[in-house]
């Protein structure tokens, strides 16, 4: 299961009208395209709360202070599919988040993109139905 | 997608095109029983068809057979393999071609998602089966009015308050009928002699169906998921859902909203689950779907809708913070 873990695509992509109205957020009443963050720190836990997982983690901010961020994520069930565990992202992890920041201004982004500092996206197998994980995540 | 899998190996997979589409649900349960040769259908100690378990109703395949497969009900096996990788890469590939708004829109892919990998096993374009053509009947003058309306009503207000929200963002329920989303599209279902009790992951909304022949409650009484009462009709459970609330709204769909749901297990590992919608109020013609459940892996996760899930309060918090931004 671990050696699936590695990388692929995160964040992106949905081709609208392949698919049904999509009722359960509102992601851009939610999250504020004006306010795109790249967010770079430690992992300092990792909620598993249903509908979404929130990925906590500290963040320098260019003044030396800590600011604790809370980045969204998938549902247990799918990460559980995707391989994923509770040791997949433990505290102390250093990431890369690339998203957009809350629009009521507090500290929290969606997870678009979840990257470990070396480029390697954080995520999980099968990228096409029956290839299991992509060659370069093995 | 094991199950999926699994669910595929179980019910094997048919060309049915010359068969009208009326029948082609009940033909894939009565074939996938034929195919079945050792499999009988297991039953609880009362004996009646046992549906326990949980299920999965994650599939590629649309509700309404898109317009680019208008007329081709369904796909040979290669045409399947060639929509599910082409399908899943427009679901998962990077797309940042819209720009900002465009991406905080689409900024989830099916890492976060559970879309699921394959198409039905039937292959058909559509989960509609009726009409033929895989689509949704039109509305009727009187429900493309309503609709019209409150849609410029939600437009107007729509961070006002939270009940401009829809059903999902505010937690209140992920409706009828059981159709798949995104995500959560797990369903675990229990029986007693009197009753049978379906749990669906998204929402953990609960129904709980009585089967002891009780009529449905006066029309008064209006309840979102409307007041289910359950039958066997041989092997096939039948459930007769009526007094939806007109907030409910199933596309549009008004108090008058009929529900007509049947489940047939279909072998060691697979559902039928098909459904009729009849509102003469909303649309032109009653219209009917069928669409498949696998035997899920696991558990079903308490869904903790608020706690998981702060799109409520960032969406109208994000309204007052912009306005006083102003």
């Amino acid at each position: 299961m671990r050696t699936k873990l590695a990388l692929a695509v995160a964040g992106a992509g949905l081709l609208l009208a392949a698919v049904p109205v999509w009722g359960h957020h509102a992601f851009a009443a939610e999250f504020d395209a004006k306010k795109p963050v790249k967010l770079q720190g430690k992992v300092t836990k990792m909620e598993w709360i249903n509908p979404h997982a929130w990925i906590h983690l500290d963040v320098k901010n260019a003044d030396g202070t800590m600011t604790n961020w809370m980045v969204e994520g998938g549902t247990p069930n799918t990460l559980l599919r995707r391989g994923f565990t509770k040791d997949s992202l433990l505290p102390g992890t250093e990431i890369v988040v690339d998203g957009y920041q809350a629009k009521d201004g507090s500290f929290r982004a969606n997870g678009r993109d979840v990257t470990f500092p070396d480029g390697r996206k954080l995520f999980i197998g099968n990228q096409s139905p029956g290839e299991g994980a992509p060659e370069s995540s093995k | 997608m094991l199950q999926q899998l699994r669910g595929c190996a179980v019910v094997a997979v048919f060309a049915l095109s010359a068969v009208p589409a009326w029948c082609q649900a009940s033909a894939v349960v009565a074939k996938a029983k034929a195919e079945s040769k050792t499999w009988t259908t297991p039953r609880t100690p009362d004996g009646h068809p046992d549906l326990q378990g949980t299920w999965s109703n994650t599939t590629l395949t649309p509700l309404e057979r898109p317009a680019d497969l208008a007329g081709k009900p369904y796909l040979t096996e290669q045409e399947a393999a060639e929509y599910e990788k082409r399908t899943f890469a427009n679901l998962t590939g990077d797309r940042r071609d819209g720009g900002a708004d465009a991406d905080v829109a689409r900024s989830y892919n099916e890492f976060w998602r559970d879309r699921g990998t394959k198409v039905i096993a039937s292959r058909r374009t559509s989960l509609v089966v009726d009409p033929p053509d895989g689509r949704v009947p039109a509305l009727t003058p009187e429900a493309q009015k309503r609709v019209a309306e409150a849609a410029a009503v939600t437009r107007a207000h729509a961070t006002d308050g939270p009940e401009y929200q829809n059903l999902w963002v505010r937690c209140i329920t992920r409706g009828l009928p059981m159709l798949p989303g995104p995500y959560n599209n797990d369903f675990q279902i229990v029986q007693t002699p009197d009753a049978v009790v379906i749990l669906h992951e998204m929402i953990h909304d609960a129904r709980v169906i009585p089967l002891d022949g009780r009529p449905h409650l006066p029309p008064g009484v209006r309840q979102w998921m409307g007041d289910g009462r359950g039958h066997w009709e041989g092997d096939t459970l039948v459930v007769d859902t009526t007094n939806f609330s007109e907030k409910s709204n199933f596309r549009g769909s008004s108090a008058n909203l009929h529900l007509t749901e049947r489940f047939t297990r279909t072998g060691p590992d697979t559902i039928s689950y098909e459904f009729t919608v009849d509102d003469p109020s909303t649309f032109t013609m009653p219209w009917k779907a069928e669409v498949p459940m696998a035997r899920a892996e696991g558990e079903i996760f308490e869904y903790a809708c608020h706690e998981g899930n702060y799109a409520l309060t960032d969406i109208l918090r994000g309204a007052r913070a912009q306005e006083a931004a102003q």
